[in-house]
C-alpha cells in the first residue's frame, strides 16, 4: 500500500506538467470551492470564536421558517411528481408512438425551449395570463382581481420549466428497453396494457426515481420562479434566505437558512447519484432508435398520448407567444398597440446589463470549457494523490443550491484578504465553478470511451503529458468541449440564484433586471429582455450544435441534452 | 544508432485485489537482452508479459527493482524519456490525424524541422509499403494497414529499442504470418533492439531470437526455440510450447523407466524406484502394426487426419497418449479400435526436474 501510494507521489512530482495542473486546479478549488464554503459555516455556526448552534436552534424556532422549510419540500415533492409524469407522457410517445421525424423535432423542441429560457419566462407569462388583469383570467373569463400568487402558479411554472429533465432521462431508458420483450410479452398473450404494466413500467422504475429526484432538487434550488409567484402566502427556502440578506442584512440569518436548505439539497444529490443513478436496469447500447416502432401500444393510445403532447406543447407555445407579444405591446392588458419602445428601453437604458452579462458570459464561456476538460482529463486519466477528493469537491457547487453558494461567495469575499464583490471576477468564477462540472462529467464520459493506449503510443512518441494533452486527448474531446462552453454560456446568460447576490452597480446582469422590472411591474421591459436572452441563446446553442455536428458527436439530441448539463 | 541491451534486475509489479488485498503481477523478474536481439515474452494471458513490457516501455511504474535501457537507469523515467517505439495491440492510431500525420508525430515532437519529416516519412511508409496512404484516415483503412501504419509510426523516430504488446492478435491467421515476417525482416534490417509479447507459441518460435516463459508473473524458462521445446524445464512449459504427452513412470534400473507396464530404456540419474515425469512429444512415439510385433501395446481411440499429418488419440492402460504421424502418405491409415504397438524415440524425449 505505502509503496504503491509512494509510487503515485514519485510519479506526480517527477512530472512538471501533471504536478503544474495538479496543483493549479486545487489552488481554484481551494479558493472559489472550499473557502467559500468554510466561510458560510463558519458565519452560521461560530460566534466569538467558538462554536454554537444557536442560530441554528433559533431559525428552527421561528415558525415562518418552518413554514418555508415545509413548503419548499412540499413543492419540490410536486414539481417531482407532476414533472415527471409529463415527462413520461413525453418520453413514452416519443420512443414508442412510432411517431415520424418531424413530430419528434417538435416534441424536442417543445421540451427543451423552457430549459435554455431565462427562469422569469413561465412566470411572467403565468402572470399575463392569469392575473388580475390577466389574459385567460380578466380578458376571456371576465374574472376580476384574481390571485395568482402562491402554491399552484408556482408549481405549474416550475413543472413545465423543469418537466423536460424528466423527459431527457426518462427517453433513453423507454428506447433502451428492447421491443423485443414487449412482443415476446404479446406472444406469451398478455394484452397491451398488461405488457405495459408489467414488462415495461417496471423495467423504467429506475428511470423514475431518477427523474423525480433530479426535478426535487432543481425545484428545491429554484429560486426565480417562488420570487415571482410565490407571493407572501407561500414562502420557500431559498426567498427566504435572499430577503433576510438583501431585505434585513442579516447574514448570518441567511447563511443559516441556505444551510437548513442543504440538507435536503445534499441528500437527494446523494441519493440520485450513488443510489439511483447506479440502477438502470438497461444499457444504453447506441444501437437503438431505429427499432422505435412497435405493436406493443394500440394506435388509438397512440393518438390519445400525441394529442396529449400537442395540448402541452401548445400551452408552451402559448406562453412563449405571450411573452413575445406582450414585449411587444404598450402595457399588455391594457393597451394592446403596437410599439418597439420596450426595445428601444432594453437596448438604452437596460444596455450595461446586456453588455455586462454578454462580457461576463464571454470571458466565462472559454475558462470553464477548458477547465470542465481539464478536471475530466485529470480526473479519467491521470494517478495523482487526492484524485477522489478533486472530484467531489469540483462537484459541490455545482450540487449545491444557487442560492447557498451566492450567500457563500458574498460571505467570502465581501471583505479582504479576497475582496472580489462587486467586480466581474467573482461573477465569473461563480459561473465557471457552479456550471462547468457538466463539461467534467461530459469529459470524463467521452475519456472512457477513448482507449487509454492512445495517449501511452504519443508518450512513447516522445511527447511529454503536456503535449500529449494538447495535440491528441484536447481534439478527441473537443465534443465535451464546446458542450461545456455551451452550459457556461447558457447558464451565464439565464442564471440568477447564486449572482443574485454578487451583481453590483458595476457589473449588472439582465436577469437581475428582469426581476428589478417585474418588481417595478415593467412588464414591457422584462418581457423584451427575456425574448433577447432566448434569441441569444438560442443562436448560440445552434452554432455549437453545428460545431459538434462536425466533430461527429453523438446525435443532435444528445448535443442538445449536453448542453442542459443533464 | 549502435543498439543498445536492455537489463531488468529483480522488478516487481504489485497491485491491489479486492477480494485477495495485495497481488503480485510480476515478481522479481531478471532478464537481459542483447543489443539488436529480438527476445519474446510468452505466456497465457494474466502471466505478467505485458504488464513487464509496459515497465520497460514506462506506462506501468514497477515497485521493485531497476530496469536499464543501455546502460542508463530508466526505473522511474517517463515514458517519452526513453527513446522507445511501443506497438499496441490495437494499434492506438489517432483517429483524428492522417496517416501521414500519425506517423510524423514522433518527429514533430522532436521538433524537426518540415523538409526532414517530410522525407523520413516518406521512407518509412514505402518501407512498409504504404506509400500512397499519407492521405487517408485510420479508419478508411484494413486492419493489416492499420498495423503497418503502427509500425511505421513506431519505428520512424528511430528509438533506441522496440516493444511490441501482442501486436498481431487482431488479425486474421494469414496476415499474421505475413506480418510477422515483415516485422522480422524489418527489425534485422534496422538491427534495434526488440521485446515482442505473445501468447502464441507459434508465433514466438518463428520470430524470436530468444524466448522467455512466464507464468504467475516469474519467469519460468529463458532459451531459444528449440531448448524450450525439447528441454522444458517444468511440465508448464512442456504443455504450454507445443503438444505434449507427460508420462508419469518409475525408475526401475539406472537406465531403465516403467511407464504403464511399458519398459523405456531411458537414463534418468535417478534412484531405483524413484518417481519421474518424462517429456514424450506426440512426433516422439510412432504406432505399428499391433498384429506384426506382438504384443499390441495399446488401441487407437480416435484418429484426425490434418493434411500434413495425422494425429491419432493411443489408449495404453488408464492413459491417452497424443500420436503424430507424418508418414501417412505412405501407409494405410489404423483404424479406430485397432491394437498398435508403439515405438519410442528415447533418445530426443526429457525427463523433467
Amino acid at each position: 500500500m505505502a509503496a504503491i501510494r509512494s509510487a503515485s507521489w514519485r510519479r506526480t512530482a517527477g512530472d512538471p506538467a501533471l504536478l503544474g495542473a495538479v496543483v493549479g486546479v486545487w489552488v481554484l478549488l481551494l479558493l472559489f470551492v472550499l473557502f467559500p464554503m468554510a466561510h458560510l459555516l463558519e458565519r452560521a455556526f461560530v460566534d466569538d470564536g467558538r462554536f454554537t448552534l444557536a442560530p441554528l436552534l433559533e431559525s428552527l424556532a421561528d415558525p415562518s421558517h418552518r413554514a418555508a422549510f415545509v413548503n419548499s419540500l412540499v413543492l419540490a415533492t410536486s414539481v417531482g411528481v407532476c414533472g415527471t409524469a409529463l415527462g413520461f407522457l413525453f418520453a413514452l410517445t416519443a420512443a414508442r408512438g412510432g411517431l415520424g421525424r418531424h413530430w419528434l423535432t417538435f416534441l424536442d423542441a417543445a421540451a427543451l425551449l423552457p430549459l435554455v429560457s431565462p427562469p422569469f419566462t413561465t412566470s411572467i407569462s403565468i402572470i399575463f395570463s392569469f392575473g388580475p388583469k390577466g389574459f385567460i383570467t380578466h380578458d376571456l373569463l371576465g374574472l376580476a382581481n384574481a390571485s395568482v400568487y402562491g402554491f399552484w402558479s408556482t408549481a405549474l411554472a416550475e413543472t413545465l420549466t423543469y418537466f423536460p429533465i424528466a423527459y431527457l432521462t426518462l427517453r433513453p431508458i423507454l428506447a433502451a428497453i428492447d421491443p423485443n420483450l414487449e412482443e415476446m410479452a404479446l406472444s406469451l398473450g398478455g394484452s397491451r396494457w398488461r405488457t405495459f404494466r408489467t414488462v415495461t413500467l417496471p423495467l423504467a422504475v429506475p428511470g423514475f426515481a431518477n427523474s423525480f429526484l433530479l426535478l426535487f432538487a432543481a425545484s428545491l434550488a429554484d429560486f426565480a420562479t417562488p420570487l415571482i409567484l410565490a407571493g407572501n402566502s407561500f414562502p420557500v427556502l431559498p426567498t427566504q434566505a435572499y430577503l433576510q440578506i438583501t431585505g434585513l442584512f442579516d447574514f448570518k440569518g441567511g447563511a443559516v437558512l441556505s444551510l437548513i436548505l442543504l440538507v435536503p439539497a445534499a441528500a437527494v444529490f446523494l441519493l440520485q447519484r450513488y443510489w439511483v443513478g447506479r440502477r438502470t436496469y438497461v444499457t444504453v447500447t447506441g444501437k437503438v432508435g431505429q427499432r422505435s416502432r412497435t405493436r406493443a401500444i394500440a394506435p388509438w393510445v397512440v393518438a390519445l398520448l400525441t394529442g396529449a403532447c400537442v395540448a402541452v406543447a401548445a400551452v408552451i407555445a402559448y406562453f412563449y407567444a405571450l411573452l413575445l407579444v406582450a414585449s411587444l405591446v404598450v402595457a399588455f392588458g391594457a393597451n394592446n398597440s403596437f410599439t418597439l419602445h420596450h426595445y428601444h428601453v432594453i437596448f438604452t437604458e437596460g444596455l450595461p446589463a446586456i453588455r455586462d452579462t454578454l462580457i461576463i458570459a464571454a470571458i466565462g464561456m472559454p475558462l470553464g470549457g477548458l477547465y470542465g476538460v481539464l478536471v475530466g482529463y485529470l480526473i479519467a486519466r491521470r494517478d495523482f494523490p487526492g484524485k477522489q477528493a478533486m472530484e467531489i469537491v469540483a462537484m459541490i457547487n455545482y450540487a449545491l443550491p444557487g442560492t447557498i453558494v451566492g450567500i457563500a461567495y458574498l460571505i467570502a469575499f465581501n471583505d479582504p484578504p479576497v475582496a472580489l464583490t462587486g467586480g466581474a471576477l467573482v461573477i465569473v468564477a461563480c459561473y465557471v465553478f457552479r456550471y462547468s462540472p457538466t463539461g467534467i462529467r461530459a469529459a470524463v464520459a467521452q475519456l472512457q470511451q477513448i482507449d487509454r493506449s492512445i495517449e501511452e503510443a504519443s508518450a512513447s512518441l516522445g511527447a511529454g503529458v503536456g503535449q500529449t494533452f494538447r495535440r491528441v486527448t484536447l481534439p478527441l474531446i473537443a465534443p465535451a468541449f464546446f458542450a461545456g462552453l455551451g452550459v457556461v454560456f447558457i447558464r451565464s446568460m439565464t442564471a440568477i440564484s447564486a449572482t443574485i447576490f454578487l451583481v453590483s452597480i458595476n457589473w449588472m446582469l439582465i436577469t437581475v433586471r428582469i426581476l428589478e422590472n417585474m418588481t417595478e411591474l415593467a412588464l414591457g421591459p422584462a418581457a423584451a429582455f427575456s425574448v433577447f436572452v432566448i434569441v441569444v441563446v438560442f443562436v448560440v446553442v445552434a452554432g455549437l450544435s453545428l460545431v459538434l455536428a462536425r466533430l461527429r458527436a453523438p446525435a443532435a439530441g444528445g448535443a442538445a441534452r449536453s448542453f442542459l448539463g443533464g | 544508432m549502435a543498439p543498445v541491451d536492455i537489463v531488468l534486475d529483480r522488478v516487481s509489479k504489485r497491485f491491489d485485489h479486492t477480494v485477495k488485498g495485495q497481488v503480485y503481477a510480476v515478481r522479481d523478474v531478471s532478464l537481459s537482452v542483447a543489443q539488436g536481439e529480438l527476445l519474446t515474452l510468452l505466456g497465457p494471458s494474466g502471466c505478467g508479459k505485458s504488464t513487464t513490457l509496459r515497465m520497460i516501455a514506462g506506462f506501468e511504474d514497477p515497485d521493485d527493482g531497476a530496469i536499464l535501457i543501455g546502460g542508463r537507469d530508466v526505473t522511474h523515467a517517463l515514458p517519452n524519456k526513453r527513446g522507445i517505439g511501443f506497438m499496441f495491440q490495437n494499434y492506438a492510431l489517432f483517429p483524428h490525424l492522417s496517416v501521414f500525420e500519425n506517423v510524423a508525430y514522433g518527429l514533430k515532437v522532436q521538433g524537426r524541422d518540415g523538409p526532414s519529416v517530410q522525407r523520413a516519412v516518406t521512407d518509412v511508409l514505402e518501407l512498409v509499403g504504404l506509400s500512397k496512404y499519407e492521405r487517408q484516415q485510420p479508419h478508411q483503412l484494413s486492419g493489416g494497414e492499420q498495423q503497418r501504419v503502427a509500425l511505421a509510426r513506431a519505428v520512424v523516430f528511430e528509438p533506441q529499442v522496440l516493444l511490441f504488446d501482442e501486436p498481431l492478435s487482431n488479425l486474421d491467421a494469414k496476415l499474421r504470418v505475413e506480418m510477422r515476417e515483415q516485422i522480422r525482416s524489418l527489425q534485422r534490417r534496422v538491427g534495434i533492439t526488440t521485446v515482442y509479447v505473445t501468447h502464441d507459441q507459434e508465433e514466438a518460435m518463428a520470430i524470436s531470437d530468444r524466448i522467455v516463459v512466464m507464468d504467475r508473473g516469474v519467469v519460468v524458462q529463458q532459451g531459444v526455440a528449440r531448448e524450450l521445446y525439447y528441454r522444458p524445464a517444468t511440465e508448464f512449459v512442456a504443455r504450454f510450447i507445443g503438444r505434449t504427452n507427460i508420462l508419469a513412470g518409475t525408475v526401475t534400473s539406472a537406465g531403465e523407466v516403467e511407464v504403464g507396464g511399458l519398459r523405456l530404456p531411458i537414463a534418468t540419474g535417478r534412484a531405483v524406484g524413484a518417481a519421474v515425469q518424462i517429456v514424450a512429444r506426440p512426433e516422439m512415439i510412432e504406432l505399428r502394426d499391433g498384429s506384426a510385433e506382438s504384443p499390441a501395446d495399446g488401441r487407437v481411440v480416435t484418429r484426425t487426419f490434418l493434411g500434413e499429418k495425422t494425429d491419432y488419440l493411443v489408449s495404453v492402460g488408464a492413459t491417452n497418449l497424443q500420436v503424430s504421424m507424418t508418414d501417412h502418405h505412405r501407409r494405410q491409415p489404423f483404424e479406430v479400435g485397432q491394437p498398435v504397438g508403439l515405438r519410442f524415440h528415447v533418445d530426443a524425449m526429457h525427463v523433467l526436474a
